[in-house]
């Protein structure tokens, strides 16, 4: 008996067989490291479970430490809340798009503002000329919010908003909009994103500098916290970290340290942290890395559990982690679409198999435009699916147990915890985003992530590999964004003669006031909000008082020419770069730039640290440029190409008008335009129609862009 | 128009292609360069250089976009040179010294180049003092150069301008007994920046040991503007107004003194050696790769047919002779 048990499970056995099978000597070679820094094992056994420091092996769901899950119940009782994130043109079109939804089968909603709206600028303003309405809906006053909830009771939806920057005219406007539709505040349930620090590292829709930034999120908590029980004050979120490049350590651990950091801002506030920490809720992102996505929601739940009990929580519902989740953008591809939507249901999965609360599914057509009906339809059924037709709803945390999910979940939560402690000793998050750690550690790691894809040591299907030579045509969602804009100054200017001026002065006076004197904000902002004061002018009172914030940005370098040290093709453009530096004494010198509002600065940080390890001299400029701005710098800098990358839409206005500046201030000017980022099939003869010399998509790889910016430019230097 | 009348007028695209030709490694590059710095020189402009060197990262791209905008707010007109150290194995670099003079570079009145230092001490980088010509011509009422400090090069850097100014950080006062002797020598200011937040008292302390440090070098004159150290926060924009006051009377005080035009005048005298120097260094490299068979001399001497000094005053009688 005993050694026919020997016999049935020596790992020795398993072990020979293994090396057998895989005719290589050693199971050590199977060991793959993680993107993480962690090593995957070709088998987990008992043996994995005996030095957890985290996880405790048999704990129970909605109890202490959560890691399981924050309810009894979980899905079994009723599963995640379908919530899409959308929004688009104006809110009489948000509000059309919402309400079909609705029909359909979604349960929450998710509102998506455009770039202007969340920078603090109305539509009016010269600034923004490219971006109203173009990558969300444009909110200008509080009318636009009423028409955004037109037919869809407050008392009765839950509301997200995905607002940091303006938030205070944006849930005021929200709270003003209850109001009308007679919902006291205390009624409205959803939630604000209110996370600013996370802006700061990688959003960028900040408009204060940091300090002033914190105390507005501070004064939401302290307002909700007392005037609307049902309503989630912020929402602490990592999925924009990943979506930026962090791998799942650096997003768990940053985002939990943002937690702990606002936790102490509504502290020094006077609360008790069981006044809001039950309203505190999550957000991550859901990549491809199926496992490690899982174990990261179980992490989190434990770890936050363990923060908040040293934090002094005594109530269950302070030390529970909520989480809403969205599937990885950044992992759909704009090659071969429909690929995308098999990539989405995976990462669905492995969310639910995490235990998220709510989920939003991203669409096929994601890196090609703003998702169209038909694409979201589809993203929304991936869910449906899900819940009603393969039976994941009907066990409480089915993976627990398993010993490669215990142990992972463990040694992320042991990896993440060091860096939250390195944090710690920085002083905190506030502290460490100003010195600009954080960013530039998530800048390292989606530089490593591009450099493993381009040299093809992670496999991309339809992008590095598998590609299909019928890539067939989509259907894209095409947003008129001039006449947005002319309806928008119409509205504006109608509320702006009917409204009374003075009661808006008084109002926007009161607000400066209150802002120079620390009293809480959101209080005064509602009041100048429902005397019908814009989003724009509450954020320029505001302006007044802490001035705007201007990011100054470091460089990761190295990072991307290490990963191909040798490499044929990388030694080719470097090359190239060598030969025209001898022939033109001095290096091809690219400027990459960000015009208007579009705060997506990955690929531009990316291909600019490449580019300067392939050999170019790179100016890096600012974001937030102004096509005139970008056009000084080129000109006084001598740069031999601009190089634009744009994703939020604003390339139709924003390169046009860069060409026409750049005739105007220097009419001999030799300059390369190039243009990347999102950039949808039908725009390129427009562009090129411009004189655009180069387009690069998504999944561009950099040494081919590279090449091909060099040759570019060796041409046009030697026409002379 | 030829390129100088196009500078004298002021129009941009020329200022920044005679900066490249100034910077440019390509003969016939050099040699435009050389002409038309000759012709710039003819007929100089009334600029004022200052020059703000100090270690990686305490600020000196933000004091001056700070410092600048207080100038171009009083409609000066400003031209900022910055050598950035960002260099690379690869050879290539990241400049991204204006994403931290973002407001000062949209205004008209300025023109701001940044520079790869392509690992030249870091400091200054050849083409700098003819850059500074090149921006004097073109009007520009005060022209700064910014460099990283790392030993030798504040010599350089400081023989670029009229007021050499140190920036440190909180902080940086106990390195001073050692590596920053020289660079007190030659700073006229030194700014303490960062004075803000958690950082004051810290910043207030490294104004005393810097204080302590350079009154050795203050001369006799009691009044004496030179070698005040000040502090400031760049960030938050506070002790602007005491440099520009110091500035002011460093200025007046050397001209009353006479030291402005001699200095001036050294400096010239010191480019000239400098120039010197570096054709001569070029020429004798080349010989050596060239026309004397050092590694010949090498093996014999590895062989011990000679010994190694009759190899070196073998190379000598040659070098002399082909010079
Ligand atoms: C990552 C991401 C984010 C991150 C950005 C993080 C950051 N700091 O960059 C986060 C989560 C914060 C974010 C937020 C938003 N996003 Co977003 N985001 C994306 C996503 C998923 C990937 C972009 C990316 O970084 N890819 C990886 C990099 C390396 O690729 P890349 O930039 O394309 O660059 C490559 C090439 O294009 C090319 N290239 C690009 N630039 C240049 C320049 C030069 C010189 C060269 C040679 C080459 C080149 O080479 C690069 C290497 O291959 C895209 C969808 C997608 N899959 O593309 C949506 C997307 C761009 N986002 C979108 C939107 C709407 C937003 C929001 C405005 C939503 C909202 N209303 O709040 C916000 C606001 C952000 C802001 N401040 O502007 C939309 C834009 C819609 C449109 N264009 O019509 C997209 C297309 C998604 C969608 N379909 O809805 N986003
Ligand atoms: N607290 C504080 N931080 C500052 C101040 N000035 C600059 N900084 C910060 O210091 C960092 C470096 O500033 P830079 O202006 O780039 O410094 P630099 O000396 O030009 O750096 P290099 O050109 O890279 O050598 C940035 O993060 C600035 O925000 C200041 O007065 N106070
Ligand atoms: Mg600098």
């Amino acid at each position: 008996m005993t050694d026919n048990n020997k016999s049935k499970f020596s790992i020795d056995q398993w072990q020979k067989s293994f090396e057998k099978e895989t005719k290589i000597d050693s199971v050590d070679n199977f060991i793959n490291s993680s993107d993480e820094g962690i090593d995957i094992k070709p088998i987990y056994t008992e043996q994995d479970l005996h030095n957890l420091e985290f996880i405790e092996k048999d704990s129970l769901p909605g109890q202490w430490p959560f890691t399981r899950g924050p309810k009894a119940s979980m899905y079994t009782n009723r599963p995640w809340t379908i919530r899409q994130y959308a929004g688009f043109s104006t809110a009489e079109e948000s509000n059309e798009f919402y309400r079909k939804n609705l029909e359909s089968g979604q349960k929450g909603l998710s509102v998506a503002f455009d770039l202007p709206t969340h920078r603090g600028y109305d539509s009016d303003d010269e600034l923004v000329m490219g971006d109203v309405g173009k990558a969300g809906v444009a909110i200008d006053t509080v009318e636009d919010m009423k028409i955004l909830f037109n037919n869809i009771p407050l008392n009765e939806m839950s509301v997200s908003m995905t607002m940091n920057g303006a938030v205070l005219p944006i849930l005021s406007s929200f709270i003003v909009s209850g109001e009308e539709q007679n919902v006291g505040k205390d009624q409205l349930s959803g939630t604000i994103q209110n996370d600013i620090l996370k802006e700061f590292m990688v959003r960028n829709t900040y408009i204060y500098p940091p300090d002033p930034s914190m105390k507005i999120v501070a004064d939401i908590i302290e307002y909700t916290s007392k005037e609307m029980p049902k309503f989630n004050s912020i929402s602490i979120s990592g999925y924009h970290m990943q979506e930026a490049g962090a791998d799942n350590v650096l997003e768990l651990a940053y985002t939990l340290a943002d937690g702990i950091e606002y936790v102490r801002a509504a502290k020094s506030k006077g609360l008790d942290v069981d006044e809001f920490a039950p309203r505190l809720s999550f957000f991550f992102a859901i990549g491809t890395d199926f496992f490690m996505e899982i174990a990261k929601l179980r992490a989190a739940r434990t770890l936050w559990a363990k923060i908040m009990r040293d934090f002094g929580a005594k109530k269950e519902k302070s030390l529970m982690l909520r989480t809403h989740c969205q599937t990885s953008g950044v992992s759909l591809t704009e090659k071969d679409p429909y690929n995308n939507i098999i990539r989405t249901s995976y990462e669905a999965l492995s969310a639910v198999l995490g235990g998220t609360q709510s989920l939003h599914t991203n669409s096929f057509d994601e890196a090609i435009a703003l998702p169209t009906d038909e694409s979201a339809r589809i993203a929304r059924n991936t869910q449906l699916i899900l819940q009603n037709e393969t039976g994941v709803t009907k066990t409480v945390d089915p993976l627990a147990g398993s010993y490669f999910i215990e142990s992972l979940t463990d040694q992320l939560s042991k990896k993440a915890w060091d860096i939250i402690q390195e944090v710690e000793e920085l002083g905190g998050m506030t502290k460490a985003v100003k010195a600009g750690v954080p960013k530039l550690k998530i800048e390292e790691s989606a530089t490593k992530k591009q450099a493993k894809v381009d040299s093809g040591s992670r496999v991309v299907v339809g992008v590095n590999k598998f590609k299909n030579p019928n890539e067939p045509k989509v259907d894209v969602r095409v947003i008129d964004n001039e006449k947005v804009r002319d309806d928008q100054i119409k509205k504006l200017d109608q509320i702006k003669k009917s409204r009374n001026q003075k009661d808006v002065d008084h109002s926007l006076s009161e607000l400066v006031t209150a802002a120079k004197e620390d009293k809480n904000l959101l209080e005064y902002s509602i009041d100048a909000i429902r005397n019908r004061a814009t989003v724009g002018e509450v954020s320029k009172a505001l302006e007044s008082v802490f001035g705007r914030h201007f990011a100054k940005s470091l460089s990761v370098s190295g990072v991307y020419g290490k990963h191909f040290e040798g490499d044929q093709d990388f030694m080719n453009v470097s090359n190239k770069i060598d030969i025209f530096e001898k022939d033109f004494g001095r290096r091809p010198r690219v400027l990459v730039v960000k015009m208007g509002q579009d705060g997506h600065d990955r690929g531009a940080k990316i291909v600019a640290t490449s580019f300067a390890d392939l050999g170019f001299d790179v100016d890096m400029g600012p974001l937030f440029q102004s096509p005139k701005d970008v056009v000084k710098d080129a000109i006084e800098n001598d740069v031999h190409a601009i190089g634009v990358s744009t994703l939020a839409a604003g390339h139709k206005t924003l390169v046009p008008e860069l060409m026409k500046c750049l005739k105007e201030s220097d009419p001999d000017n030799k300059i390369i335009i190039f243009v990347g980022g999102i950039i949808p099939e039908q725009d390129y003869q427009f562009l090129y129609d411009q004189n655009v010399s180069a387009i690069f998509g998504p999944g561009s790889n950099i040494i081919e862009c590279a090449e091909q910016v060099i040759d570019l430019i060796s041409k046009n230097s030697n026409k002379k | 128009m030829s390129l100088a009348d196009r500078i004298y007028n002021g129009e941009r695209a020329a200022i920044a292609k005679a900066i490249t030709l100034v910077e440019s490694k390509n003969q016939s590059d050099k040699l435009e360069g050389k002409k038309l710095i000759s012709e710039l020189m003819v007929k100089p402009g009334h600029s004022i250089r200052l020059g703000f060197s100090g270690p990686p990262g305490v600020g000196k791209s933000t004091f001056i976009e700070s410092f600048g905008k207080y100038l171009v707010s009083k409609g000066l007109k400003l031209g900022v040179l910055a050598i950035d150290p960002s260099s690379q194995i690869t050879g290539g670099s990241i400049l991204g010294d204006k994403t931290r003079m973002i407001e000062i570079s949209k205004s008209e009145n300025t023109f701001i180049r940044s520079t790869p230092s392509k690992g030249s001490l870091g400091g200054v980088s050849s083409g700098t003092r003819e850059a500074a010509i090149i921006l004097d011509a073109a009007g520009y009422d005060y022209v700064f150069i910014e460099t990283v400090g790392v030993g030798q090069s504040e010599i350089l850097a400081s023989n670029l301008v009229d007021i050499f100014t140190l920036i440190v950080g909180p902080g940086s006062g106990d390195e001073l007994q050692g590596i920053k002797k020289g660079i007190t020598e030659y700073a006229d200011i030194f700014i303490v920046n960062k004075n803000d937040g958690d950082l004051k008292i810290e910043a207030s302390k490294t104004q005393s040991d810097y204080k302590s440090a350079v009154s050795y070098y203050r001369n006799d004159d009691i009044n004496s503007p030179l070698k005040d150290v000040l502090l400031v926060s760049s960030l938050e924009q506070t002790g602007m107004d005491e440099v520009i006051q110091a500035v002011e009377k460093i200025i007046a005080y050397n001209k009353e003194k006479n030291e402005f035009d001699k200095r001036r005048f050294n400096q010239l005298s010191f480019w000239l050696e400098e120039q010197v120097k570096a054709l001569m260094q070029e020429s004798l490299e080349k010989k050596l790769k060239e026309e004397i068979a050092v590694s010949d001399l090498t093996s014999q001497v590895v062989e011990g047919k000679i010994h190694m000094y009759e190899a070196i005053d073998q190379i000598m009688t040659k070098v002399e002779k082909k010079i």
